[in-house]
């Protein structure tokens, strides 16, 4: 008893109550998606029995496997639609306005950083229904996939900066300023140098724009129009009370899947980059690369 | 010498989309709420100029926003339940935080995948995945029939405030933990070594040097899930689906069904986004107050 | 104030390992009452983590730490009657001057008077009385510096531990408060455990030093013993210029042994004379080198050619090339006694016997530069989390 008390009360500060709290907390965040990935595996119509291993959900049942209904699939196809429309328009304006702001020396940047944030910390719904009451009454452009990925790139261009910021950051002038020296011009040092070290930036935000894109529920629902533009969030909100099957979770996985190896080459891509980039780091090395560059 | 235009030049495009599609969309707001409604369609016609403005919808959602009418008991179930999910959040998160950041030396890399896995899962997934767990013939009420807590199965889906609060604490502690460890993990190990050094217990010093130093960092990870908290509605709709746990974000979602209620939903979003920017100034303020003392490291 | 000899602290066969490096590999060390008592070394060298274990925020892999006789091993770091001050001064940020002064003695619940005057007290002993309202963030270095000072002080420790404390600070600012850290030292008696990498600051201010290298303690003197009879090659390298040359000793008589350098002999009376055979390394201080005319004969004299003359203000330090090959240096004061010292000059270098100290032959140590005498830090390759 006293072995435990001491192993408890350790005095050296390795405390064992929050060890077992964090450890805890990591059990009871994933557990519950854990088991709602399984039962889509469930070869039952049940959400919370297991009746036995089965792939129906996925492509198994001819009427209501994800591959096989049509409104299951549909939704899959237009969150996927939406995640690249969103990717490609709102990546390059962000890394733009990220250039812009960090280098704009002038009265203008303060006010378009101070719009750039806003959007991070305005709660979806009050987006939503300005997006909403903007394209019914003054821009008029119907409800749709136009008008959910208008809305999506405008919450996700603040990501974008967030992410290409930070890096610009910590690269510094320096680069682009040994190329001017060495004679570009300055959109050249921009293409020839800053772009490339800017890279991985660029990936991780396009992941992270891809992530947001595919689990976002307020703005594309309420952006929304019929069936045919709903998303795998959406389909998930509006069956999860109801009687549907384990299709719904197996949507759902497929989505998670997704999402977490976005996430995941993202990461490592920034990482190897990074890592390949700080080996040869150093002004000096930086005006050797550039100098055996075509200029 | 780069001519000045150059580098705003980039940030044009982004600026534009943002003013097009965000704050002009934000005035659309004001237009509709202080707007009049078509007689004829039952729309709501904006009304752009404010000399213009018409504040009778407006005035009809504050009146309803006093003590005892409709507005006001779905403000205070709302405080309530932010308030009280909060607290759950920053008792469940902060340990995990402050372990994180000052003790997992060898599985902190682990521990710190973990922690982000949840963020990178659809809200509505983890809301899916608790719903699974909570149906009357799921693990929840199979377990504690199992154990002899319960005799028959409880119906944690027919709107239960409590449910609604578990998951908005379940839904919302990982957006706490990351700031909260980041801030943490900022206060140098020898200040906290100090205060072990100057005579004070492990709890101590957590009381009087850790508590103190990370309280900026509390309050920012607070006020970032507070503000979207304020505005969740589809929380509520999944988990309790009842209009016993109705919160001001699924007031705003009904009076936008359609039709002339838009005015209203409109005049509430604008209750509600100065009720947040309330909460925002005052978080302002306090950071700039502590950065002009230089407390915050 | 205190009562007689508290503040014994005694380290016996200490080990501590991170993973598979031993930064500290099982040292004994005797510390007296109320001595100012230093651990020299480069980095990497176990000095700080030796510390840390006195204080006890490391816990030891082997070994004893006795303070006043008592082992402190279950005894964790709040309540052993040892104060630090850190390297980065660790000042409260969110507490003013005083409450970051007055916060050990709340946590003994001393009464507010009491308090009060300790404090006070102690912030004039430091010269800071009429700081107390400010915050860490409004004082500079050296007041940060002496505000972490008395917040250890005040609590009247045994022991005082201190983390390379004038490490942040200017020349001018650390040589004055190193005579302060000395005369409060004296003032308090109180024993000072200073970790320190400078070696000129470890002589002027410590009773007894302690050179260590590579979790190893090299030796343990008092600086005079320390500079001037030094025990192993590493010893002598780190503290000043050291001029070592290779030599092969090949018979000693009457406490002098004779050591054949190249072509020529010389007589070394200090060192182990009668242990040591074989190759090993002389080692001669700079101002203990004659240079004389050429034409001067005798023994222990090495003809040489004057490098470099490099002048100094109060000393001229002369670089001198033997004929062996071998580089040495030496210093003179300038006191007004011209000397003949141009460059290219051929001279003949003369080592007395009582000034030339012969080494143990057995340890290598990490650096031990060749006859390149340079008074920078050595470089130890063993690698330590903590940093010292």
């Amino acid at each position: 008893m006293r072995r435990a008390r001491d192993w408890w009360a350790n005095p050296w500060g390795q405390p064992r109550f929050l060890a077992v709290v964090t450890w805890g907390y990591m059990v009871w965040s994933i557990v519950p998606v854990g088991i709602a990935v399984l039962f889509s595996f469930n070869d039952g119509r049940s959400r919370s029995v297991w009746q036995g291993f089965s792939m129906r959900w996925y492509w198994g049942d001819p009427n209501l496997s994800v591959l096989h209904d049509p409104s299951m699939r549909g939704a899959l196809e237009q969150s996927l639609k939406l995640a690249a429309l969103d990717m490609v328009i709102a990546v390059p304006l962000g890394v733009g306005l990220a250039l812009g702001l960090t280098r704009w020396v002038g009265y203008g940047a303060r006010p378009v950083n101070f719009l750039m944030l806003f959007p991070l910390v305005t709660p979806e719904i009050v987006m939503a229904v300005s997006l909403l009451l903007i394209f019914v009454t003054l821009y008029k452009i119907p409800l749709g996939t136009t008008a959910q990925v208008l809305g999506q790139v405008t919450f996700s261009i603040s990501y974008v900066v967030v992410v290409v910021r930070s890096r610009l950051l910590s690269i510094g002038k320096q680069y682009e300023e040994a190329a001017r020296d060495l004679g570009a011009s300055a959109l050249g040092a921009l293409r020839l140098v800053l772009m490339p070290l800017l890279t991985p930036a660029i990936f991780a935000s396009l992941m992270v724009v891809f992530a947001l894109s595919i689990d976002d529920f307020v703005v594309t629902d309420y952006l929304s129009s019929n069936e045919s533009t709903q998303t795998v969030p959406i389909k998930i909100y509006s069956g999860v009370r109801g009687t549907t099957t384990p299709a719904l979770n197996a949507l759902a996985t497929v989505m998670v899947l997704a999402t977490l190896v976005a996430v995941g080459l993202a990461f490592f891509v920034y990482r190897r980059v990074n890592s390949l980039q700080r080996a040869e780091s150093g002004t000096g090395t930086a005006l050797h690369e550039i100098a055996a560059l075509e200029m | 010498m780069t001519r000045r235009w150059f580098w705003p030049s980039f940030a044009l495009p982004g600026a534009a989309w943002l003013v097009l599609l965000f704050l002009v969309p934000t005035y659309a707001v004001l237009a509709v709420a202080f707007g009049t409604v078509d007689p004829i369609f039952n729309n709501p016609v904006p009304v752009w100029d404010p000399l213009h403005w018409q504040f009778s919808t407006m005035r009809g959602v504050l009146d309803d926003l006093r003590p005892g009418h409709v507005f006001w008991i779905v403000f205070v179930r709302t405080f309530v339940y932010v308030g009280i999910s909060l607290a759950g959040c920053l008792a469940i998160g902060y340990p995990v935080a402050y372990y994180l950041a000052r003790h997992a030396r060898r599985t902190k890399a682990l521990l710190l995948i973990l922690l982000i896995i949840p963020f990178w899962v659809s809200y509505l997934m983890r809301m899916l995945a608790w719903i699974g767990l909570l149906l009357p013939d799921g693990l929840v009420n199979k377990t504690l029939m199992d154990v002899g807590v319960l005799s028959h199965p409880y119906g944690w889906l027919d709107g239960q405030s409590s449910s609604v609060i578990l998951a908005l604490i379940y839904g919302y502690v990982p957006y706490l933990i990351l700031p909260l460890y980041a801030s943490l993990d900022r206060i140098a190990s020898q200040v906290l070594e100090a205060g072990r050094d100057l005579g004070a217990s492990p709890i101590s010093t957590f009381l009087h040097v850790t508590l103190p130093l990370s309280r900026h960092g509390i309050l920012a990870a607070s006020v970032l899930i507070a503000l979207p908290m304020f505005g969740d509605y589809y929380t509520n709709d999944v988990i309790s689906g009842s209009p016993r746990t109705s919160m001001i974000g699924n007031q705003i979602n009904l009076f936008f069904q359609g039709g002339p209620q838009r005015t209203v939903g409109a005049s509430l979003v604008i209750v509600l986004s100065v009720m947040l920017a309330v909460l925002m100034s005052y978080y302002l303020w306090v950071t700039v107050r502590a950065s002009r003392s230089e407390t915050i490291l | 104030m205190t009562e007689t000899a508290t503040g014994a602290v005694e380290l016996v066969e200490l080990r501590k390992t991170f993973g598979d490096v031993a930064a500290v590999d099982g040292i004994d060390v005797e510390i007296r009452p109320g001595e100012f008592f230093s651990l020299l070394g480069p980095s990497g060298c176990g000095k700080t983590t030796t510390l840390r274990l006195i204080a006890g925020f490391e816990r030891p892999d082997g070994g004893r730490i006795l303070l006043d006789g008592v082992d402190m091993v279950a005894t964790p770091p709040h309540r052993r009657k040892v104060n630090t001050v850190f390297q980065s001064y660790a000042l409260f940020p969110h507490l003013d001057v005083f409450d970051n002064v007055a916060f050990g003695l709340r946590r003994q619940r001393v009464k507010k008077t009491e308090i009060r005057s300790r404090v006070e007290t102690v912030l004039r002993a430091v010269r800071l009385d009429g700081y107390e309202q400010r915050r860490p963030a409004q004082l500079s270095g050296g007041q940060q510096q002496r505000v972490a000072l008395a917040r250890a002080l005040v609590l009247n420790p045994s022991v005082l531990l201190l983390d390379e404390p004038l490490g942040a600070l200017d020349a001018k600012l650390r040589k004055a408060l190193q005579i302060e850290l000395k005369s409060i030292q004296e003032q308090f008696g109180i024993t000072f455990v200073y970790v320190t990498h400078d070696q000129e600051e470890a002589l002027t201010m410590s009773d007894r030093i302690a050179v260590m290298s590579g979790g190893h303690v090299e030796q343990i003197a008092a600086p005079t013993e320390m500079y001037e009879e030094p025990r192993t090659v590493f010893v002598a390298d780190f503290l000043g210029i050291s001029n070592l040359m290779t030599v092969t000793v090949d018979g000693a008589e009457g406490g002098v042994c004779r050591a054949r350098l190249g072509d020529f002999i010389l007589r070394a009376a200090q060192g182990e004379t009668a242990e040591v055979r074989g190759e090993t390394r002389v080692v001669i201080r700079p101002e203990r080198v004659r240079i004389e005319p050429y034409e001067s004969t005798g023994d222990n004299r090495v003809p040489g050619m004057i490098e470099r003359v490099v002048y100094l203000g109060s000393s001229e330090q002369l670089v001198v090339r033997l004929a062996t090959g071998d580089v040495v240096h030496a210093l003179f004061v300038n006191d007004g006694t011209l000397r003949d010292f141009a460059q290219g000059t051929a001279v003949q270098i003369h080592f007395p016997a009582e000034a030339l100290r012969v080494l143990p032959s057995t340890r290598t140590p990490a650096t031990a530069p060749e006859p390149e005498p340079s008074p920078a830090l050595a470089v130890d390759p063993v690698p330590s989390p903590s940093g010292h």
